[in-house]
């Protein structure tokens, strides 16, 4: 009888024993796996935050190029429209800046046709100091009667800070039935 | 000091060969320009893209060029209507002289004027001719410098294979 309740009493101390054991396993094990699980996770908001550090410098470095590359303050940049366009055939338009050419356009017909329908093409794009500088633009081309035709339009124009818009429009004057060239700043 | 002789060596012809390789236009985007033609219109390649294109850069005092002239327009009048355009860059300082050829050879090709050199430049164009072929998408595939009777043919085996991209 003694021997049955010894019998007894060991096997259960010997089942609270190993359930206390694999109730210690199981809190290690998700211990551990929260342990880990806050490790990916720090590893993934480091790898996000390395990743937007990566697109900020990106940008700022886009930036930086594009200022300095036509920073903003001295950027000038030329535009030619035609309005009409019934008595010019443009072939060609040659700008020069305080007396130094820096660009010289030939139109093709389909070119021309472009601005005819309403097109502003950008003939050039330049840095210029601040202060005042000298624009001559030559139009070459066909004018009435299909004769050949140049005509030059000059502007005096001052540069300062922030970026300068100068059109260059050709339009019809139809009271001398002759093409008209302007020069004309943009506000 | 052979390891030293091995590597100045092996420098000089990674040097030589990038010289090559940057020298030459061909796999390059081909360089966009606009010129004043025989027929008084300006003529932009750029507008050609979608084409094969072949630029030729000719004068009057090559004899090479007025072999070639009139092979290279019967190329263009096979291949004009399908999708194979040829221009015809002249280098001459004086105009007149270019028109006077073209219309003793009977060429039927555009015809534009360089006078001021600034394609032939752009080009790197040092013999003459120079006949370079242009991709549809607008990449220099071919460059060939002068002219030796036979070359028509490789023009068109080469004209045909960028036809069929």
């Amino acid at each position: 009888m003694v021997t049955n309740r010894l019998l007894i009493s060991l096997i259960v101390s010997m089942l609270l024993v190993f359930s206390a054991t694999s109730i210690a396993q199981e809190t290690a094990v998700a211990d551990a796996e929260a342990a880990s699980r806050e490790k990916f996770r720090s590893l993934d908001e480091d790898v996000q935050n390395l990743k937007k550090e990566v697109l900020d410098l990106n940008r700022d470095l886009f930036l930086l190029e594009e200022e300095l590359l036509f920073p903003a303050n001295s950027q000038v940049a030329f535009f030619v429209s035609l309005d009409v366009g019934e008595y010019f055939d443009l072939d060609s338009v040659n700008l020069k800046i305080d007396g130094k050419e820096v660009a010289n356009y030939l139109y093709t017909e389909r070119e021309a046709e472009a601005l005819a329908r309403g097109g502003v093409h950008r003939v050039h794009m330049a840095n210029l100091k601040t202060g005042d500088h000298e624009l001559i633009a030559i139009f070459t081309g066909a004018g009435p009667n299909i004769r050949d035709y140049r005509r030059g339009a000059t502007l005096t124009f001052d540069k300062g800070i922030g970026a300068k818009y100068i059109e260059l429009e050709i339009t019809d004057r139809v009271k001398k039935q002759q093409p008209e060239f302007v020069i004309k700043e943009w506000e | 000091m052979k390891m030293k002789n091995i590597l100045l060596g092996l420098l000089f012809s990674a040097f030589a060969a990038t010289s090559l390789a940057s020298s030459g236009l061909t796999g390059q985007a081909a360089p966009d320009f606009a010129l004043k033609s025989a027929s008084g219109e300006n003529l932009r390649l750029s507008e050609y893209r979608g084409d094969v294109v072949m630029v030729n850069f000719w004068a009057t005092w090559c004899g090479p060029c007025r072999q070639e002239m009139p092979l290279l327009d019967e190329l263009y009048s096979r291949y004009g209507r399908v999708g194979f355009s040829l221009l015809g860059v002249n280098i001459d300082d004086n105009s007149s002289k270019a028109m006077n050829m073209v219309s003793e050879l009977g060429v039927s090709f555009p015809v534009l004027f360089d006078s001021n050199k600034a394609v032939s430049k752009l080009y790197e164009v040092d013999a003459m001719p120079v006949t370079v072929l242009i991709d549809r998408e607008g990449t220099v595939r071919y460059v060939h410098l002068g002219y030796k009777p036979g070359y028509e043919e490789k023009y068109l085996d080469q004209i045909r294979s960028l036809l069929r991209e």
